[in-house]
């Protein structure tokens, strides 16, 4: 009996660093923001741009000609994490009748956070807030606030430097925007920048 | 929320402010050396400044304008790189922090173009309809992608009925309910109506399908007739289901205009509860 009692604590031992060790595995693998290829130390502001990038509900597209985003970005226990805080929108129009008589983005920070899916990176921001009032004498949504909240996700590119939403992206990380009781689509390739103290290097996630 | 640095530096318009900075920049570097007599144990710190004010005007450049600030102050942003702690500071070398190894990087962001869309007005806030209420199809089926679907039996495939709808949170108040469907993408560049009704008492919460209740009132739908009828020419289609709640009646006749209600209705309804169906045929 012995014998098997020290097996059993033997066993234990040997699960309890497998585990320790698989956790701390997956602790060392959560990406961060890097520059250059050295991860940020303090904090950064990075702009994500899109030239055209659309919102699709019920069928409509709005699209918006430069679509961007700035986000302050930081290193937290190795992983990357952050706060959009703006995000300014230019001559916004549908694929219908409506027009879009104003849009707005509300309630800044959004949280933001780095995320392993597979072997990819996303980038997920959380708390999306944006109200959309669509006009048109002809719109059937005219009038009527669209309101559009949840999470998104979006696959970094370290090679091009971009942040693309799409349905994929979303899919991958498990996020949703809605709007109206309905699904939003978001489709965008968002080249990305550092605007203060790493202009002009490199930004990898990793 | 003060504009960030960095949307300050895409948002702006570049020419101008980086022209003017350049300008701002000679004209302080002037009267410092005139000034101040140039010497030697100011002229670093005179040089950062200048650096910085030229800097910052180019920074207000949008990408290009940030693009060009890069090269223009040559690191006079002092940035205290990856510390985090604080802003470029007003002493730091002029090639003190300059990101060297990113030259091969120049701005990735493109420069918008024209103002940024307009914020909501006070006004828009308190006349805009607020989706409160919610509204559903029990007749309605599960759809892989997009908005749920609306069987072909309530279209002109099948017996053409209009589906069954419920719905939940009507305000207290409400003297009358209104139904519109319509088509989301135009018909020959107008709004097409599908269904209209009206007359429908605010305590009613569903109508069953292919029936309406007494003292419904129906309107002339885009093909002309007083009643449903959703019929696509083909493809797919997707038709949004509204119910307007209405502060007093208005009560119209039988075979009304859909589109002049809907003017009436938008302009006292501040509640609507809104469904989205799409249809694909053929």
């Amino acid at each position: 009996m012995r014998p098997k009692a020290i097996r059993v604590a033997l066993g234990a031992m040997l699960a309890a660093i497998m585990l320790t060790a698989a956790f701390a595995s997956t602790a060392s693998a959560a990406p961060a923001w890097k520059f250059e290829g050295k991860a940020l130390e303090g904090t950064e502001t990075i702009l994500g741009g899109a030239e055209k990038s659309g919102l699709s509900m019920w069928g409509m597209t709005t699209t918006c000609d430069n679509f961007l985003y700035e986000v302050d970005i930081k290193n937290e226990a190795g992983t990357g994490k952050g706060g959009v805080t703006s995000l300014p929108l230019f001559n916004c129009y549908t694929n219908s009748t409506c027009t879009v008589e104003a849009i707005e983005a509300e309630t800044f920070p959004w949280p933001a956070e780095l995320k392993t899916v597979s072997t990819s990176n996303y980038l997920v921001i959380k708390n999306v807030d944006v109200w959309i009032l669509y006009g048109g004498w002809f719109c059937p949504l005219w009038g009527v606030w669209a309101h559009v909240t949840g999470t998104a996700g979006g696959l970094i590119d370290n090679a091009t430097e971009t942040a693309t939403f799409n349905p994929s992206s979303f899919k991958a990380t498990g996020t949703e925007l809605e709007a109206l009781g309905e699904s939003v689509e978001w489709n965008g390739k968002f080249p990305t920048e550092a605007f203060e103290w790493h202009r002009n290097q490199a930004l990898s996630v990793s | 929320m003060a504009p960030k640095p960095g949307a300050k530096r895409l948002l702006n318009k570049p020419a101008k402010a980086t022209s003017a900075g350049v300008f701002l920049a000679l004209v302080l570097a002037a009267l410092m050396l005139l000034g101040c007599g140039g010497g030697s144990s100011d002229s670093s710190s005179s040089g950062s400044t200048a650096a910085e004010t030229a800097g910052d005007a180019g920074g207000t450049g949008g990408t290009g304008g940030a693009s060009s600030a890069n090269g223009m102050t040559s690191g006079a942003n002092g940035a205290e790189k990856g510390t985090g702690s604080g802003r470029p500071s007003a002493g730091s070398s002029a090639n003190g922090d300059q990101p060297s190894a990113g030259s091969k990087h120049g701005p990735r962001v493109a420069q918008p173009k024209g103002e940024p869309e307009p914020g909501i007005t006070q006004q828009q806030r308190q006349e805009a309809t607020v989706a409160s209420m919610t509204l559903e199809s029990p007749s309605s089926q599960a759809s892989s992608a997009g908005p749920q679907a609306l069987p072909a039996t309530y279209t002109c495939d099948g017996k053409g009925t209009s589906p069954a709808l419920r719905w939940q949170g009507v305000p207290q108040g409400t003297a009358e309910l209104v139904i519109f469907t319509m088509n989301v993408q135009p018909v020959e560049g107008k709004l097409f109506f599908d269904w209209a009704v009206a007359g429908l008492s605010p305590d009613l919460t569903e109508v069953e399908a292919g029936k309406l209740p007494r003292g419904a009132i129906l309107g002339r739908n885009g093909f002309g007739k007083a009643g449903y009828e959703v019929c696509p020419p083909s493809g797919a289609e997707t038709y949004m289901f509204t119910v307007f709640a209405l502060p007093r009646k208005l009560s119209p006749s039988q075979g009304f205009d859909p589109s002049a209600l809907r003017k009436e209705v938008l302009n006292i309804s501040g509640n609507v509860g809104l469904l989205a169906l799409s249809y694909t045929r053929g």
